[in-house]
C-alpha cells in the first residue's frame, strides 16, 4: 500500500515521491523536498467516534515509525537501550506520534535537519571518476544506522523511504557501513560516468532496486565496462542481503555468476563432478514436481506408444539415477495382457571417481524388475557428450521384433553449444527409428546471441522457479535444489562458448528444429494431462502450479509462467 | 473356521450380533470388542479407510485384523473402474512393491483428502502406483552385483 504514505513523508523527509518519476540523475537529498503534497487534515473517523482526535495522516506515520523503531532497536550496537526500557501506557492515540518521535530521535542523534530521524538524506558528493573504493568515504558521512530496514523483509515491504532517488547506474552507496549493518540505503546519485539514460524508479522498494542493479550490471558487463560492473556487483551483494526469500537467493546466485564473469573465474567444476550434480538432481526431484512431471508425462507417452508391443526398448539419454524407469516398469507390469520384455539402454557422463554407476543403476532396476516379474535387460553407455554416440553401438534389433523409444530429459540443450552436435544426435535418433522420441526441456530462451537478453530472460525464469520452491517445506532437499539451480545460473551467466551448456530454448524453437530435422509432433494424450494434474495435488495442494497443453505438448508452470515442457516426436512420414 | 473371501455375511447378521451384544454387555463373554477375528474381518470389509485405520487402534486382535492387506486392497480398489489389468496382476505387483496399506497411507490418502470424501479414481490409483514403485526403488538397498 504505497500510495498514501508517499505523500505523508514529503514534508519532512525530502524523499522522492511516487509522482516524481522524471527527475534528472544528478539530484541530491534536500533538493528533493519538493512535491509536497497537501496533507490531509482530516481526523480519522473511527477514532473520532471514540473521542480521540487523530489526524489520518499521522496514523500512517505512526505505523511507519513503529516499524522503524523496531528495526532500529534491533540494530543498535551500543547498549543505549536502557533508557527505553520503561513501561509506557498511552491512553490517547494522538500522543503516539510525538512519543515515537522522541524515541526515534533519542536513538538516532540526528545528523540532519530536525526530521524525525527517519531518513538520512545522503548528501555525499561522490563524483565518479573511478573511485569506487568504499574505504575512501570518511567515516562521518556514513550513515550510522540502517535507514532502510536491515532485517530481511518481505520482498515487497516498503522500507523506510530512501532519501534520494536512485539511479541504478551510480557509484556504490556510501551509506553502507562495512561490516556492520546489513541493509543499506543505496542512495547517492552522482554525476555518473555513464551517459546512458538512467532509469528512475520509485526507489522505495529495495527489491525493485535490486533488479535494476542486476540489469545494470549485466549491461555493464556486456558493454565491457568492467569497473562499473564490479561496483554494481558489490552493490547487488548488499541489496540482495536485505531481501528475503526467493529474491534474495536468486539475486545472490546471479550476483555470484556475474562476479565470476567479471573476474573471469571459471565456475566451480561444472563439467567434472557429475556425481554431485546427480545428487543435487535427486534433491531437486524430491522438493518440487518438475522432474516428476517430466518423468510421468514422458512415461505416459512411451506407454501409449508401446501399446501392443511384445518387446520394447528404451534408450535413455539422461540416465542419472534411473528414477524415471521404476514407474514405467510398474505400468508395464500392470499392462493388460501382461508386461512386455523390457530392455533399457542408459547413457550418461563418466563418473568422477571412475565408478561404474551406470552399471549400479542397472542392477537396481534389474532387482526391481525381478520383484515385479518383468523381463529386463540393461546396457549402460558412458559418453562425455551425446554427440559421441553412434547408432551402431546401441545394438539395435530389427524393428519388427523390438519397438524403441528414445528419451531425453534436460539433455538436448547441452548440445547446442557445439556446432553440428545436435544434428548428429538427430541423425542417430533417426537411424534408431523410434516409435516415439520424448523430450523434456526448460521453457525459456536462454540461448540468444545477446548476453543482456539471456540475462534478463534467465533472471525472470529462475526467479519464478525459486518462487515456486518457496512453498516447499524447508529442508536439506530444498537447499540442495537451490544449489542445483544455482549451478545452472552460474553456467548460464558466467560461461561462454563450449563451456556454456545451459542453452535452454523454448518449445517453438525446439519445434522448428525438430520439424526441420524430419520429426513430426506426437500429441500427448489426455491421460498424461490427467496424471500431471493429479501429481500437482500432492505438492502443496497444487497451489500455484499450472499444467497447460500447448499443441499437443504439456507445460508445467508456476502461475502464468510455463517452466518446463514435455513434448513427443516421431519420425515424419517422409523418412 | 478359516477366513474365506466370501461376502456371505449379510448386514442383518451383523446387526443381530450387535444387538445381542449390546443387550448382554454385563457378564457377557462375547462383547463386540471380543468378536472372533474372522467376524471382525468380515465386518471391516465394509468400512471406509478412516474407520479401518481407527479400528486398528482398538485392541491387539483388531490391530492384527485391520492390518490385513486384503482389507486395504478392497479400500484401494473400491472406486476404480478397471485400470486394465487383472486383479491378480495388480495384487502381485502392489504386494511386491510394498503393499496396499502402504499404497493407501502414503499416496492414496493424501490424494483423496482434498477431494470429495473417499473418491479414488483411476488417475489417483495410477499415480500412487508410480510413486510407490519409485519409493521402493529409492529405498532399495543395493544388494546384488550381477556378474
Amino acid at each position: 500500500m504505497k500510495r498514501d504514505l508517499h505523500q505523508f513523508q514529503a514534508p519532512n523527509h525530502g524523499t522522492s515521491i511516487a509522482g516524481s518519476s522524471n527527475s534528472s540523475p544528478a539530484v541530491f537529498g534536500k533538493d528533493k523536498m519538493m512535491m509536497v503534497k497537501e496533507e490531509e487534515e482530516e481526523d480519522d473517523e473511527l477514532l473520532g467516534v471514540l473521542g480521540y482526535k487523530v489526524r489520518s495522516s499521522e496514523m500512517a506515520e505512526v505505523a511507519l515509525k513503529l516499524e522503524q523503531l523496531e528495526t532500529m532497536m534491533g540494530n543498535v550496537q551500543e547498549d543505549g537501550l536502557a533508557h527505553l526500557a520503561t513501561d509506557t501506557v498511552h491512553y490517547n492515540p494522538a500522543e503516539l506520534y510525538s512519543w515515537l518521535d522522541n524515541m526515534l530521535t533519542e536513538l538516532n542523534p540526528p545528523a540532519t535537519t530536525g526530521s524525525n530521524g527517519l531518513n538520512q538524506i545522503n548528501n555525499s558528493f561522490f563524483t565518479g571518476g573511478g573511485d569506487y573504493d568504499l574505504k575512501a568515504i570518511p567515516g562521518s558521512a556514513i550513515c550510522q544506522r540502517s535507514n532502510s530496514s536491515s532485517t530481511p523483509n518481505q520482498y515487497n515491504k516498503r522500507l523506510k523511504p530512501c532519501p534520494s532517488p536512485d539511479s541504478m547506474v551510480t557509484s556504490p552507496s556510501p551509506a553502507v557501513q562495512i561490516g556492520g549493518i546489513v541493509g543499506t540505503t543505496v542512495t547517492t546519485t552522482t554525476v555518473s560516468e555513464s551517459t546512458r539514460p538512467l532509469i528512475l524508479v520509485d526507489s522505495q522498494d529495495n527489491g525493485v532496486r535490486l533488479v535494476h542493479a542486476l540489469m545494470a550490471c549485466a549491461e555493464a558487463v556486456q558493454s565491457g565496462n568492467l569497473t562499473l560492473a564490479e561496483a554494481l556487483v558489490k552493490q547487488i551483494g548488499f541489496l540482495a542481503v536485505s531481501q528475503a526469500g526467493a529474491m534474495r537467493k536468486v539475486a545472490t546466485y546471479f550476483a555470484e555468476a556475474l562476479a565470476r564473469r567479471i573476474y573471469r573465474l571459471s565456475p566451480p567444476q561444472t563439467q567434472i563432478d557429475h556425481s554431485l550434480s546427480d545428487t543435487l538432481q535427486m534433491h531437486f526431484y524430491e522438493t518440487c514436481p518438475y522432474l516428476k512431471f517430466a518423468h510421468f508425462t514422458a512415461n505416459q507417452a512411451i506407454l501409449e506408444a508401446f501399446e501392443g508391443k511384445k518387446r520394447v526398448h528404451v534408450i535413455d539419454f539422461s540416465m542419472n539415477q534411473g528414477l524415471q524407469w521404476p514407474a514405467l516398469m510398474q505400468a508395464l507390469a500392470l499392462r493388460e495382457g501382461g508386461p512386455p520384455s523390457f530392455r533399457l539402454t542408459g547413457i550418461g557422463p563418466p563418473a568422477a571417481d571412475n565408478s561404474d554407476h551406470l552399471h549400479e543403476v542397472g542392477c537396481k532396476l534389474a532387482q526391481l524388475a525381478e520383484a515385479i516379474h518383468v523381463e529386463f535387460e540393461y546396457r549402460g553407455f558412458v559418453a562425455n557428450s551425446l554427440a559421441d554416440l553412434d547408432a551402431a553401438m546401441l545394438e539395435l534389433r530389427p524393428s519388427e521384433t523390438e519397438a524403441v523409444a528414445v528419451n531425453s530429459v534436460f539433455e538436448l540443450h547441452k548440445l547446442l553449444g557445439r556446432p553440428g552436435a545436435i544434428e548428429k544426435v538427430f541423425g542417430v535418433v533417426k537411424q534408431i527409428k523410434p516409435v516415439i522420441f520424448t523430450v523434456v526441456e526448460q521453457e525459456s530462451s536462454h540461448n540468444g546471441p545477446v548476453f543482456l537478453d539471456r540475462f534478463t530472460e534467465s533472471l525472470h525464469y529462475y526467479s519464478t522457479l525459486f518462487d515456486s520452491l518457496e512453498g516447499a517445506p524447508s529442508s536439506q532437499d530444498k537447499v540442495m535444489s537451490e544449489v542445483y539451480l544455482g549451478k545452472q545460473i552460474c553456467n548460464l551467466v558466467a560461461c561462454e562458448g563450449a563451456d556454456r551448456v545451459e542453452r535452454h530454448e523454448t518449445l517453438s524453437q525446439w519445434s522448428n528444429r525438430f520439424g526441420s530435422s524430419g520429426f513430426a509432433p506426437a500429441h500427448l494424450g489426455s491421460n498424461a494431462f490427467k496424471q500431471a494434474s493429479t501429481l500437482l495435488a500432492l505438492f502443496n495442494g497444487g497451489e500455484g502450479y499450472r499444467v497447460e497443453e500447448n499443441n499437443g505438448c504439456l507445460m508445467l508452470g508456476w502461475h502464468t509462467r510455463p517452466l518446463i515442457t514435455t513434448s513427443a516426436w516421431k519420425l515424419s512420414a517422409v523418412h | 473356521m478359516k477366513r474365506s473371501a466370501s461376502n456371505s455375511v449379510t448386514n442383518s447378521d451383523v446387526s443381530n450380533k450387535k444387538m445381542k451384544t449390546t443387550g448382554e454387555e454385563e457378564g457377557s463373554e462375547i462383547g463386540f470388542a471380543n468378536l472372533d477375528e474372522n467376524l471382525i474381518y468380515e465386518v471391516l470389509k465394509h468400512v471406509d479407510a478412516r474407520t479401518l485405520a481407527a479400528s486398528s487402534c482398538v485392541s491387539k486382535i483388531w490391530h492384527r485384523t485391520a492390518q490385513d492387506e486384503r482389507l486395504w486392497e478392497l479400500i484401494c480398489t473400491r472406486h476404480w473402474a478397471n485400470i486394465g489389468c487383472s486383479q491378480n496382476q495388480l495384487r502381485f505387483v502392489v504386494l511386491a512393491l510394498g503393499g496396499f496399506k502402504q499404497l493407501h497411507s502414503l499416496y492414496l490418502w493424501p490424494l483423496s483428502s482434498p477431494n470429495q470424501h473417499g473418491r479414488l479414481g483411476k488417475d489417483e490409483l495410477k499415480l500412487s502406483l508410480s510413486l510407490l514403485s519409485i519409493r521402493y526403488y529409492e529405498k532399495m538397498n543395493f544388494v546384488k552385483r550381477l556378474p
